[in-house]
């Protein structure tokens, strides 16, 4: 059984009368990719922030590897990195001064940060482009030169703020692979992100995060479990309105509906009849269905159920 | 895993190599970011040309039009004049004022002279002339300065006039004195001759009549009686018989002889006696030739000190100007060296509002900026303090201020042809000091707000009373005593007054302690407050 790396206990923020992260426990293991879900405002930046030194929590204790929040902010900075949800460089800098600039702020010896902004701008395809200033760079090359100044100290644990938001495919594919890497060099790994997808291909372990609440927490398929007493059926008709969803939700049988990319999926309880009696209520609403079937859930469709809302609301 | 090497430094309260490396990077991001630089750069400069010209400067090169009716050597030196001015700028010769008239209404020219016939031959002759001056009312600012200078400019001739004058009068009392001083000595020459003569003979003839009476006395004595008796030498050796007949004629007619001859000395005694009362009266003339040479060296004085003076006054009130051109309107002299005009005292505090305002605009990118840009929070999540962090950014900005401003002090001696009086070192030290409290005021800013936008905002609470109550445009002595009172609680007024005192007045360090002192307690008060402010916490 692999150690707890980050440890929280009551962990809360309040801003006045906010509350934005409200007492949450969260077990880290080292060497896990730790994903932590969840939508706008939801309080997963905060979260992150207190656990990297940034903001002071109200509440609640931390450990992190093996070091108390509290006391110890400048012995946790050392172990940690953080890829911040912006670029966070300097633009005026080139990848390599932004590196050593860096690498100096964390004290490392001349020859290791030369030789470490070498290995990093090649890890992550910049050589080529070390003497040209950064603020040029595309988002995809930003983010991954932000990366490599997060791991310049080789830390222990790497926070990974929504890294590959409004990133195209490749460069997600990119900042993916090279998280993936880390971690198989024995990098722990909190990864926050919207993508669900995402989530459930590199995360070991995934925290659903709603309201400053941990709402679900466990592998994606634990996840997935938590709803398999409900069933959910999808149907295809030709013109799907929020009337019919509200008039859905109403049925007694219905636990849930929502629109999910043009098909209506619904929640049932009973999987029993389910089929007429969907088919039967689009009838009343002069609605022809094209089709109607049993779907898996996905951690989306998890996500949706338990938060009831659209991820990107 | 793979164990996991320790690469990173403990984190020490104050890191020198950190602070370096934080100034290397403030100066790359500086020097790189154009868009920024060049303003920082050029904004200061900017600011002191148009402070520097603008404040307490008159308008220039005021287009003129000139008719010199006169054409002789003193209108062409007046206009001689009138063009070394700056203020003025001669577009035309005229031949007559409605030509003159026509370009004043059309614009051309603000101001027309108009130099009289016959002007050099009226000044020569002590006549009054006058310079008219036409002035287009349209710019008071222009007119005033017109007025102003050329009732300066024409004073100023006059005056060359009148002082060549009196040149001419004193050389000339010069050359009588010349002529008064070899009189007299010559004279006293004179009389010391006679003195020492009449002496000479008096007592030549002192002794000359010592012998004349004894002789006297000895020929009276060999009359009665007359035995032995007196014979010529003759009588003696002829030895012929003496009858009555042939002794006692020849001794009648000897006694006769001898007789003569006392009288004869008698009359020369006399004489003598007269001659000695002569050669006295003769020492007592050199007495009063004494005395007069005394009077004449007193007359003299007299002359030299009361005389010519006088002469000169009321020489130099013919001549005056008021007989010739205006009257004097503007006769104000500064009160710390010569050749400072009223912009020399301005420009210190048009350096020290510069210098704030400079430095206050640059650290807007320093914590805002960077806080809003993110990278601050990237140098957060590194193990290095807030005092190195601090000092490390306010290291960098303080030494570019101080080349910045020493830049600008360049900039304004070559512009406005200022000397500096006092020591380089002075101006330094007060540089430093006041960089420090100017950035660590702008640091203080920066640090309360988390963009640059809203440091813009809060940047001018101290910008704007700063530019007004600077000195630079307006005189804090003319203001209200409240904002007076507030002028004092700005550093711009201190870094000014110890400016001032070092550049013009040549005032020591010692001398302008008040207001370095001032400046060091808001230093001091200034990087408190910021140590207090700067938070690591992000919102």
């Amino acid at each position: 059984m692999r150690e707890n790396i980050i440890e929280t206990k009551g962990l809360t923020k309040r801003f006045g009368k906010f509350t934005a992260v409200a007492g949450i426990n969260l077990q880290i293991k080292e060497g896990e990719i730790f994903g932590f879900l969840g939508p706008n405002g939801a309080g997963k930046t905060t979260t992150i922030n207190m656990l990297t030194t940034l903001i002071k929590p109200t509440a609640g204790q931390v450990a992190i590897g093996g070091y108390d929040l509290a006391k110890q902010g400048s012995e946790i900075r050392a172990i940690i990195g953080v890829v911040p949800q912006t670029f966070s460089l300097f633009p005026e800098l080139t990848p390599e001064e932004n590196l050593s600039y860096i690498g100096q702020l964390y004290g490392m010896v001349p020859e290791k940060i030369k030789q470490r902004t070498k290995e990093l701008l090649e890890t992550v395809s910049l050589y080529d482009h070390r003497g040209r200033i950064s603020g040029i760079f595309s988002g995809g090359m930003k983010q991954r030169l932000s990366l490599a100044a997060s791991i310049m100290s080789s830390p222990k644990i790497l926070f990974m703020d929504e890294p590959t938001t409004g990133l195209d495919p490749q460069s997600r594919i990119a900042i993916r692979e090279l998280t993936e890497k880390l971690n198989s060099e024995g990098m722990t790994i909190v990864y926050t992100t919207h993508d669900m997808e995402e989530a459930e291909k590199i995360c070991d372990t995934i925290n659903i995060m709603d309201k400053g609440n941990i709402i679900a927490k466990g592998t994606d398929i634990e996840i997935k479990h938590m709803i398999k007493e409900d069933h959910l059926v999808e149907i295809e008709i030709a013109n799907p309105t929020k009337e019919i969803i509200s008039e859905l939700k109403k049925l007694p049988f219905v636990v849930n509906a929502h629109l999910e990319k043009g098909l209506i999926n619904v929640y049932v309880k009973n999987k029993e009849g389910v089929f007429y009696k969907l088919t039967d209520f689009m009838h009343t609403r002069n609605q022809k269905v094209n089709e109607i079937r049993f779907k898996e859930h996905s951690l989306e469709d998890v996500f949706i159920h338990l938060t009831k809302k659209d991820l990107r609301d | 895993m793979a164990k996991r090497k320790n690469i990173v430094e403990k984190e020490k309260l104050l890191d020198y190599r950190k602070m370096w490396a934080i100034f290397q990077k403030n100066f790359v991001v500086i020097t790189r970011d154009k868009t920024r630089f060049l303003p920082l750069l050029l904004f200061p400069i900017f600011m002191i040309v148009v402070f520097g010209y603008t404040s307490g400067t008159a308008p220039k090169h005021i287009s003129m039009g000139v008719i010199d009716y006169d054409n002789s050597p003193l209108s062409s030196s007046i206009i001689q004049e009138i063009s070394n001015s700056d203020t003025f700028s001669i577009k035309k010769m005229l031949s007559t004022e409605g030509e003159g008239k026509k370009l004043m209404d059309r614009g051309d020219i603000s101001v027309l002279v108009e130099i009289p016939p016959n002007l050099e031959r009226d000044v020569n002759n002590g006549i009054p002339a006058s310079i008219t001056v036409l002035v287009d009312e349209s710019d008071s600012s222009v007119a005033g300065t017109s007025k102003q200078m050329l009732n300066l400019i024409i004073n100023k001739v006059s005056y060359g006039i009148g002082a060549k004058k009196i040149e001419i009068f004193q050389s000339s009392v010069g050359e009588a004195g010349n002529q008064l001083n070899a009189y007299i000595s010559q004279n006293v020459n004179s009389y010391g001759t006679i003195a020492s003569k009449t002496s000479a003979a008096d007592s030549t003839l002192m002794s000359a009549k010592e012998i004349i009476d004894y002789n006297v006395m000895a020929l009276s004595k060999s009359l009665s009686p007359p035995s032995p008796l007196f014979f010529p030498s003759s009588y003696k050796n002829n030895n012929v018989n003496y009858s009555a007949s042939t002794v006692i004629v020849p001794i009648t007619a000897a006694y006769s002889a001898t007789q003569a001859q006392i009288a004869s000395l008698s009359g020369a005694s006399a004489l003598m006696a007269a001659s000695s009362g002569n050669i006295h009266s003769a020492g007592s003339i050199a007495a009063q030739s004494d005395a007069a040479y005394q009077q004449t060296h007193e007359y003299q004085y007299y002359y030299d000190n009361v005389v010519v003076p006088e002469q000169q006054i009321s020489n130099f009130k013919n001549y005056n100007t008021n007989a010739l051109l205006q009257p004097l309107s503007y006769n104000e002299k500064p009160a710390y060296g010569t050749g400072k005009q009223a912009i020399d005292f301005l420009i210190p505090s048009i350096i020290a509002l510069t210098i704030f305002q400079g430095a206050v605009m640059g650290m807007g990118r320093a914590v805002a900026g960077e806080k809003r840009e993110g990278s601050l929070t990237r140098v957060f999540l590194t193990p290095t303090s807030n005092v190195t962090i601090i000092l490390g950014t306010l290291l960098f900005y303080i030494i570019f201020e101080v080349f910045r401003s020493s830049f600008l002090i360049l900039i304004a001696m070559s512009l406005f042809h200022i000397k500096i009086e006092g020591s380089l070192i002075a101006i330094g030290a007060i540089l430093v000091v006041y960089a420090g409290v100017s950035t660590g005021i702008g640091m203080f800013l920066s640090s309360l707000v988390n963009t640059e936008q809203q440091y813009m905002g809060v940047s001018m609470l101290v910008s704007m009373p700063t530019l007004f109550l600077a000195g630079a445009f307006f005189p804090i002595e003319s203001m209200p005593k409240f904002l007076q009172g507030l002028a004092g609680l700005l550093p711009v007024t201190y870094a000014g007054d110890a400016l001032r005192g070092v550049m013009i007045k040549g005032f020591s360090l010692a001398t302008i302690w008040y207001p370095l002192l001032m400046l060091c307690i808001f230093l001091a008060v200034t990087l408190g407050a910021v140590f207090m402010v700067f938070k690591r916490e992000i919102d």
